[in-house]
């Protein structure tokens, strides 16, 4: 056992155990260890935006390299501090408009081309899959479940009869699918757990190597 | 009865000890269970793999130290393939979190293979923007990122010389914890300029990535730590690396928790059931 000598590593298995605690019940030191979590999770994501975006692509092109251009996107921006100031709120929808047009030209397009022509794509039973029955098996599974699950959420006519049978089977693959999330949503708080008891036993207490 | 409806009502901290407990144990003293190599993380290696040496792989670090646990180990074992093989690692990331994660790794791993900063690895820092910045790299990365992340002028680097944009680099790796992340990188980077692009995720988003595996999309996905456990595999198995593997390490006490939540959750709904009706 070779206990750590390093104040950051004390610093972090202390507030490791604070968070911990929780599990027994609430407690101010939890309270304080969370509470400590978001203000330098927020204070460290606003000082490395402000040095890795905000210095280097305003402050500098403006006032010291003198491109005056770049006085538009600072206004844009000082305008969503208006918010703030109710007399003139009404300036936020400048840099808004800006912001959804610029999304909405280079997101919708991308987007129709990843998760909609791609993907029906990838569901088509073309020839080249009946080369391999285990191909072709999870091809017809695909498939089948794609359109039931399209099926399921068709509210213009009552479920009855052949579209009751294709909804039915889409909400078995729903469930499927909600299972196989629910499966990898408990492995991935496990891990976590594991990785604070391997950072406790290793790098802090030093019972593993 | 009265024993079901006792597990119903048992105190959740009794639950907590035994798991606490069970997943200790094994980290302690390791069961050797063994990790096998499932093939989507085969497919990402073998990827990396055919990559010819002297190119680069872009690696995207899109997380932050709450995911530490599930995607540091898939980025170490990532890069120390990468250096085995000879390849150059660039680094970005679309997380401002992130970043200290990308600086130790760019600074623990090189030295391990003789690689030097600036010439085998660089890391770009993080830049606010996702759609801008997936788009600018395309065009040009010196114009998204003229400095890297200690403000190193681009110019400086040597290994920057033949990177100028994306299609210079064979394969993105976007290891995410949410969004910005791989998703970002298949609408800019893929459909736009037609970029190989591989993935490690959490594993609480890995089941939304599987219809992009199977469309052709993803070149290989590894999910959470088992994911990140079957690369180290990969990677020891060729004999890339003998570093420490801690997601291999956490295998044998996954497993066990595994076991344990199964148990739990048939226990009690067998007791849900033989209550309710005997309650009706």
């Amino acid at each position: 056992m070779h206990i750590s000598h390093s104040l950051p590593t004390w610093v972090a298995a202390i507030l490791t155990i604070g968070i911990f605690s929780f599990l027994w019940k609430d407690n101010p030191f939890y309270k304080f260890c969370e509470h400590l979590f978001v203000g330098v999770s927020i204070g460290y994501g606003i000082a490395v935006t402000w040095y890795n975006g905000v210095y280097p692509d305003l402050v500098t092109p403006l006032f010291r390299q003198g491109k005056p251009l770049y006085i538009i996107p600072l206004v844009l921006g000082l305008c969503y501090f208006c918010r703030f100031i109710p007399k003139v709120s009404w300036l936020i929808r400048f840099p808004m408009a800006f912001v959804f047009g610029w999304s909405m030209g280079v997101a919708i397009p991308a987007t129709f081309q990843t998760s909609i022509i791609k993907q029906i794509q990838g569901t088509l039973l073309t020839p080249a899959i009946f080369a391999r029955w285990d191909v072709l098996l999870w091809a017809i599974i695909s498939f089948v479940g794609v359109i039931c699950t399209v099926f399921y959420f068709f509210f213009s006519r009552e479920h009855k009869g052949a579209l009751r049978l294709a909804s039915q089977t889409g909400v078995v693959y729903l469930m499927v699918g909600f299972g196989a999330s629910f499966g990898y949503t408990v492995m991935a708080r496990m891990s976590l757990l594991i990785g604070r008891l391997q950072f406790i036993l290793r790098d802090w207490l030093g019972v593993i190597h | 009865m009265k024993f079901f409806q006792y597990l119903l009502k048992i105190d959740r901290r009794i639950i907590y000890i035994i798991m606490g407990l069970l997943v200790t144990l094994p980290l302690v003293k390791p069961l050797g269970l063994g990790v096998t190599s499932g093939p989507r993380a085969t497919r990402l290696f073998e990827a990396v793999d055919s990559i010819p040496a002297g190119k680069t792989l872009l690696i995207s670090v899109d997380f932050d130290p709450a995911s530490m646990p599930e995607l540091y180990p898939m980025l170490t074992a990532l890069m120390r393939h990468a250096f085995a093989k000879n390849l150059k690692v660039l680094l970005c990331g679309l997380w401002p979190t992130g970043m200290g994660l990308a600086i130790k790794a760019a600074t623990d791993i090189p030295p391990e293979y003789g690689k030097k900063y600036g010439e085998d690895v660089v890391y770009l820092g993080y830049k606010p923007g996702v759609d801008a910045v997936i788009l600018g790299m395309g065009e040009n990365i010196k114009n998204v990122y003229p400095y890297d992340y200690a403000g190193r002028s681009l110019d400086s680097l040597p290994m920057m010389r033949d990177v100028q944009r994306l299609r210079d680099i064979p394969m993105i790796v976007a290891l995410s914890a949410g969004t910005p992340g791989y998703s970002d990188w298949l609408a800019y980077a893929q459909s736009r300029y037609g970029m190989k692009i591989g993935t490690g995720l959490t594993a609480v988003s890995a089941a939304d990535a599987y219809p992009f595996l199977q469309s052709g999309q993803l070149t290989g996905l590894l999910a959470g730590m088992k994911g990140a456990a079957e690369y180290e595999v990969l990677v020891q198995k060729n004999n890339y690396s003998k570093a420490y593997m801690p997601a291999v390490a956490a295998m044998d006490s996954q497993s066990l928790a595994h076991v344990v939540i199964m148990i739990l959750v048939i226990i009690g709904n067998i007791a849900y059931f033989v209550t309710r009706k005997r309650r009706s």
